[in-house]
C-alpha cells in the first residue's frame, strides 16, 4: 500500500533550485533512506514533506490526500512525524514534558476542561501520562525522565526526539541523521532499534542518513540526491554499484 | 483647497518626511545587521536636539555646536550599543529587546533629572528660520534646507555603505555574523560602526527637527521614535533606500491627513500604526524588504 | 496534590483572610491603597508573564487592555449625577447616561471586553514574529489611547473620568489575585499550558509536534488579555480617577519589570516581584520629591525614581537574566526543607 507519494516536488530560494523535481514513494512498513553529499537537499526534501516548506512546483500526497499546502501542524496530525538534524528540543523542559507535548495534539477535552480537570481531562491526561512513560521505556530515558532535556548526553538527547516523534502517533516517521555523532556501538544499537520501531509501531521509514553502515544495513530502497537533483534510485546493491554515485561521493577526476 | 495650499503642504510633508526618513535609517541599519529594534534610537535623537540646545545655550555658534552635537550623539550612541546590546549578542531575543526598552527609559528618565521635565525653547537661528516667499507662498527656508540636507547625506551614506571596506562589512555582517567573522571581519566594531552612523543621522535630525519644531522636552523622542520604526517597516526593513521611502510616505500622508480631514487631527498619532498594522498584514517585508526565513 | 500539601494550602490560606481581616480593619488607608495595589500588579504581572513569559509572544500591549478594562467598568459603576459631572464638555452617549452596573459584573464585562479585543488583535498581529508582534501591540495600545482620548462622549476625552466609585477594596483585589493564581496554575500545568511552554521553547519543533501555533497563541494572547482588563478595572476603581495619560507605555514599563524581575515563565516569582515592585516603587517616591535633612533640603529630583528603576531592569536582564526564579515554582517540599535548615522564619504563609 501507498503511503506516501511525491510528484517533482521542488524547492527554489531565490536564484537557487535546492531541490529539484523529487519524485518520491513509500510503501507501507518500508525503511527507505535518502543520501547524498552535504547541502544536496535532502532536509529541504524533509521540510517540503512536513510542510515547513511549501514547494515552489510539484505535489504531495499522503495516502493518496493532497498535502502540498497543509500547514506543518496539520500533517502531523495526519500521520507524519520527524526528527531534526540539528536536534530540537524543547531545551529548557524535562524529558517527560517534551514526550507530553507531542501528545498534545491528540487531547480532544477543551480549554474550560482542561482548566476544571473534569473527570474526561483526567482521563486523558492520565492515559497520556501512561503512554509517555512507555515510549522513554523503550527508548531508554525513563531513568532521566525529570531531567533537563538540554542536560541529557548527545545520544540520549536524539533518542528522545525520536521518543517524541513517534508520541503523535505517527504512521510515517521521518527521520533527519539519526546516527550523526554516534559511535560504532551506537550506530549498531540505533540499526536495531529503527528495525524494532518499524515492527512494533507499524511504521513506514523515510531517513536521511550519512552512516554508511546503516543506510546499507536496514534501508530496503534508497534515494541518492547530487545538488538537488535525483541521480540514482534503488536498492542497497544497485547503488553501491551506481556509476553516478560513485562520483557524485568520489568526485570525478578530469584529468584521468 | 487651493493648489498652493497643497503645494505648502507638500513642501511640509516633504521636510517632515526627510526628518522621519533620517531617523529610520538608524532603526533600519541597526534591525540589519542585530535583528534588533534599537527602541533607544528616538531617545539618542531626543538627547541631540538638548545637546545642540546647551551648546548654543551656553553661547557656542551654531555652526560649532551643531558639529559637537553630532560627535556626543555618536558617543551617546556607541556606548548604549556597549553597555545595553553587546554582552547580551547570544542572549535570547527577548532579553535584548527588554534590555533596549530599559535603555530607552533610562535616557527618557535620565534627560528628566538633568533637563528637566518642562518644555525647552529651542534656539532659533535666524539664517535657516527666515520665512521666504515665491508668488504666493510664504514658506521658511528650513522647508528647503531640510530636504537638501537629507539628499546629500543621503548621497555620503550610499558612498559609505557600497564603497568603503566598512561599509562592506556591514553588508557582510548584516548576512551572516559567522561567515563575516570568518572572513576575519571585526564583528564588534562593525556593529559599533552601525551605531555610530544611525546616531549621526539621528543627531542632525534632531537639530533640524529642534529648529523646526523649537519646543523640546524628554519625552520628545518617543513618538518621533515609533514613527521612525515605523517606517522603516513599511519601506521594508534593513533596506536604506525602504527607510528612506517610508519616512517620505509617512511624513507625507500624516500632513496631508490633517490638512485634508481637519477632523481626523485627533488621530493623527494613531494614523502611523493603523499603516503599520496595515502593512504588516498585507506584505510584512515592506516595500524594499526581503523575506527572511529561518533556517530549520 | 499531597494531602499534607493541600492542608499547608489551606491553612496559609485562612491565614491571608484573618491577615486581610485585621488590615481592613485597624491599618491606615495609605499602607491598604499599597496592599490592593500590589494585589492588582500579581494579576497584571501574571497577565503579562502568560503571555511574554510562558508562550514566549514579546507583547507590549499591556497597557491598552488595562484602558479597556478601567474604562469600562468605570462607565459602567459611575453613578448617574457623577457622570453628568463628568461629562460636561458633551454628555454621555444616551445609552451609557443611565446605566450603572455593580463591580462584579462590570469587572466580569471588562475582562470580556478586553479579551474580545485581544482577540481581535491577536488574530492577526500573532502571525508576525517576535519583534513585529512587539512593535504592532505597542502600536495598539497606542492606538487604544489616541481612540480614548477622542471620543469624548464615551470616555470624557483627555479630561478623564473622575469619582470612580472606590469598590476596590482588598477583598477583591487580593480575592482575585488568589483566582489568578489558581488559574494559572492549573493552565500551566495543564496539557495546554505544556503546549504554550513547547511555543516558546521552539516554534518549529512545536509545530512539527502538531501543535497549532495560532490557535495556542491567539489563546494566550486572549486570556493575559482578558486578566489584564479586569486588573485595569480594579486598578479604576481603586484610584478613583482615570484618564488616557495614564495608560502610557510607562504601565505596560512597570508590568515589564515585575515579570522580569520575577523570572519570565515563573508563577511564584511574578506574585513575589509584584509586591516587591509596588512596595519599593511606593517606597522610592521619596527620590522624587525633596528630603528634608534638617539643616538643609535636598531638592527633589523627578524622574529619580524611574531612573533606578530602568537601571534596575538592565541590570537584571545583563547580569541575572533568569530573575529571582527562573522557572522554577514554588513548593511546599522546597519550602519546608528551607524552613529546616534555617529557621525559625516570622513569615510564613502564602506566597
Amino acid at each position: 500500500m501507498e503511503m506516501l507519494r511525491t510528484e517533482n516536488i521542488t524547492m527554489q530560494f531565490g536564484g537557487l533550485t535546492a531541490v529539484k523535481d523529487f519524485n518520491l514513494k513509500l510503501n507501507k512498513g518500508e525503511i527507505v533512506a535518502l543520501i547524498g553529499p552535504n547541502g544536496a537537499g535532502k532536509t529541504t526534501a524533509f521540510n517540503m514533506i512536513t510542510g515547513v516548506y511549501k514547494p515552489t512546483k510539484g505535489k504531495i500526497y499522503y495516502k493518496g490526500r493532497d498535502i502540498t499546502q497543509m500547514a506543518p501542524h496539520s500533517i502531523t496530525k495526519l500521520g507524519i512525524a520527524r526528527t531534526f538534524q540539528n536536534i530540537r528540543l524543547f531545551k529548557n523542559l524535562s524529558v517527560i514534558d517534551n514526550v507530553l507535548i507531542a501528545n498534545h495534539l491528540h487531547v480532544k477535552s477543551n480549554l474550560f476542561e482542561a482548566l476544571l480537570r473534569v473527570p474526561k481531562y483526567k482521563n486523558e491526561d492520565r492515559s497520556m501520562m501512561k503512554k509517555s512513560m512507555e515510549l522513554l521505556e523503550i527508548v531508554g530515558l525513563i531513568d532521566v525522565k525529570d531531567e533537563k532535556s538540554s542536560s541529557l548526553p548527545y545520544g540520549m538527547q536524539r533518542r528522545l526526539e525520536i521518543a517524541r516523534a513517534l508520541a503523535t502517533k505517527p504512521e510515517v516517521l521521518l527521520l533527519d541523521e539519526p546516527a550523526a555523532g554516534m559511535n560504532p556501538k551506537e550506530t549498531e544499537d540505533l540499526t536495531k532499534f529503527i528495525k524494532k520501531i518499524r515492527d512494533d509501531f507499524d511504521l513506514t521509514i523515510f531517513m536521511i542518513e550519512h552512516h554508511m553502515q546503516v543506510v546499507m544495513g536496514i534501508s530496503e530502497r534508497i534515494y541518492v540526491f547530487d545538488y538537488g537533483i535525483t541521480i540514482a534510485h534503488g536498492n542497497p546493491n544497485e547503488i553501491q554499484n551506481n556509476q553516478r554515485v560513485i562520483e557524485a561521493y568520489l568526485g570525478v577526476d578530469d584529468n584521468a | 483647497m487651493t493648489s498652493i495650499m497643497f503645494l505648502q503642504h507638500l513642501a511640509n510633508g516633504i521636510s517632515l518626511g526627510s526628518l522621519y526618513a533620517l531617523i529610520a535609517i538608524g532603526y533600519t541599519m541597526v534591525y540589519g545587521i542585530l535583528r534588533l529594534i534599537n527602541f533607544a534610537h528616538g531617545d539618542i535623537f531626543m538627547m541631540a536636539t538638548y545637546f545642540a540646545f546647551f551648546g548654543v545655550f551656553f553661547g557656542l555658534p551654531w555652526y560649532v555646536a551643531f558639529p559637537i552635537t553630532i560627535l556626543l550623539t555618536v558617543l551617546l550612541g556607541m556606548s548604549v550599543e556597549l553597555t545595553a546590546y553587546r554582552s547580551l549578542r547570544d542572549a535570547p531575543k527577548i532579553s535584548i529587546m527588554i534590555s533596549a526598552i530599559g535603555a530607552s527609559f533610562l535616557l527618557e528618565n535620565l534627560a528628566i533629572v538633568i533637563f528637566g521635565g518642562r518644555p525647552k525653547a529651542f534656539p532659533t537661528e535666524e539664517i535657516f528660520t527666515k520665512v521666504i516667499h515665491i508668488g504666493n507662498i510664504s514658506i521658511q527656508r528650513l522647508t528647503f534646507i531640510i530636504p537638501v540636507v537629507t539628499a546629500i547625506l543621503l548621497i555620503i551614506l550610499s558612498y559609505l555603505i557600497n564603497k568603503t571596506k566598512t561599509g562592506m562589512a556591514m553588508r557582510a555582517v548584516s548576512k551572516d555574523h559567522e561567515t563575516a567573522r570568518l572572513m576575519g571581519i571585526n564583528i564588534d566594531r562593525t556593529i559599533s560602526a552601525t551605531f555610530a552612523i544611525g546616531s549621526a543621522l539621528a543627531a542632525i535630525g534632531g537639530v533640524m527637527w529642534g529648529l523646526k519644531f523649537p519646543q523640546i522636552q524628554p519625552l520628545m523622542g518617543v513618538m518621533p521614535g515609533l514613527k521612525c520604526f515605523i517606517a522603516a517597516v513599511i519601506g521594508g526593513i534593513g533596506s536604506i533606500t525602504g527607510a528612506v521611502i517610508g519616512g517620505f510616505f509617512l511624513g507625507v500622508s500624516e500632513i496631508m491627513l490633517v490638512a485634508f480631514f481637519q477632523s481626523m487631527t485627533g488621530y493623527r498619532d494613531a494614523f502611523a500604526f493603523i499603516i503599520l498594522i496595515i502593512v504588516l498584514l498585507f506584505k510584512p517585508t515592506g516595500i524594499m524588504g526581503e523575506k527572511i526565513s529561518e533556517k530549520v | 496534590m499531597m494531602k499534607r500539601d493541600y492542608y499547608l494550602t489551606s491553612i496559609s490560606l485562612v491565614l491571608l483572610v484573618i491577615f486581610l481581616y485585621f488590615a481592613d480593619m485597624y491599618m491606615d488607608a495609605y499602607i491598604i491603597r499599597i496592599l490592593n495595589l500590589c494585589a492588582i500588579y500579581t494579576i497584571l504581572g501574571l497577565s503579562m508573564n502568560l503571555i511574554n513569559g510562558f508562550t514566549g509572544l514579546f507583547s507590549l500591549g499591556h497597557a491598552g487592555f488595562m484602558a479597556i478594562g478601567a474604562y469600562t467598568t468605570a462607565i459602567l459603576t459611575l453613578s448617574v449625577d457623577a457622570k453628568v459631572q463628568n461629562f460636561f464638555l458633551e454628555p454621555i452617549a444616551a445609552p451609557l447616561a443611565n446605566v450603572v452596573w455593580p463591580f462584579f459584573p462590570a469587572l466580569l464585562l471588562a475582562g470580556i471586553l478586553s479579551a474580545l479585543v485581544g482577540f481581535l488583535i491577536g488574530a492577526p498581529a500573532l502571525r508576525l514574529k517576535g519583534d513585529y508582534l512587539a512593535i504592532a501591540t505597542l502600536g495598539f495600545a497606542e492606538i487604544i489611547r489616541v481612540v480614548f482620548t477622542n471620543t469624548q462622549n464615551i470616555t470624557n476625552g483627555a479630561l478623564g473620568l473622575k469619582r470612580i466609585p472606590p469598590y476596590t477594596n482588598l477583598w477583591w483585589s487580593f480575592g482575585i489575585a488568589v483566582f489568578t493564581v489558581i488559574f494559572m496554575a492549573l493552565l500551566i500545568n495543564s496539557s495546554y499550558g505544556r503546549a504554550f511552554k513547547a511555543i516558546r521553547e521552539d516554534e518549529i519543533a512545536a509545530e512539527s509536534m502538531g501543535i497549532n501555533l495560532f490557535k495556542h497563541k491567539v489563546m494566550s494572547f486572549t486570556i493575559g488579555a482578558f486578566f489584564a482588563g479586569v486588573g485595569g478595572g480594579l486598578l479604576g476603581n481603586l484610584l478613583g480617577t482615570i484618564d488616557p495619560a495614564m495608560f502610557r507605555f510607562t504601565l505596560t514599563f512597570n508590568i515589564l519589570l515585575i515579570i522580569v524581575l520575577g523570572g519570565m515563565g515563573s508563577i511564584t516569582g511574578t506574585v513575589i516581584s509584584a509586591f516587591v515592585v509596588t512596595i519599593s516603587l511606593e517606597a522610592l517616591r521619596f527620590l522624587d520629591q525633596p528630603i528634608d535633612l534638617g539643616l538643609f533640603v535636598i531638592p527633589g529630583i523627578a524622574g529619580m525614581r524611574m531612573v533606578v528603576f530602568s537601571v534596575l531592569l538592565m541590570l537584571v536582564v545583563l547580569f541575572y537574566r533568569h530573575g529571582l526564579m527562573g522557572t522554577n515554582e514554588f513548593s511546599w517540599d522546597k519550602f519546608l526543607k528551607v524552613l529546616r535548615f534555617k529557621r525559625p522564619l516570622l513569615k510564613g504563609g502564602k506566597n
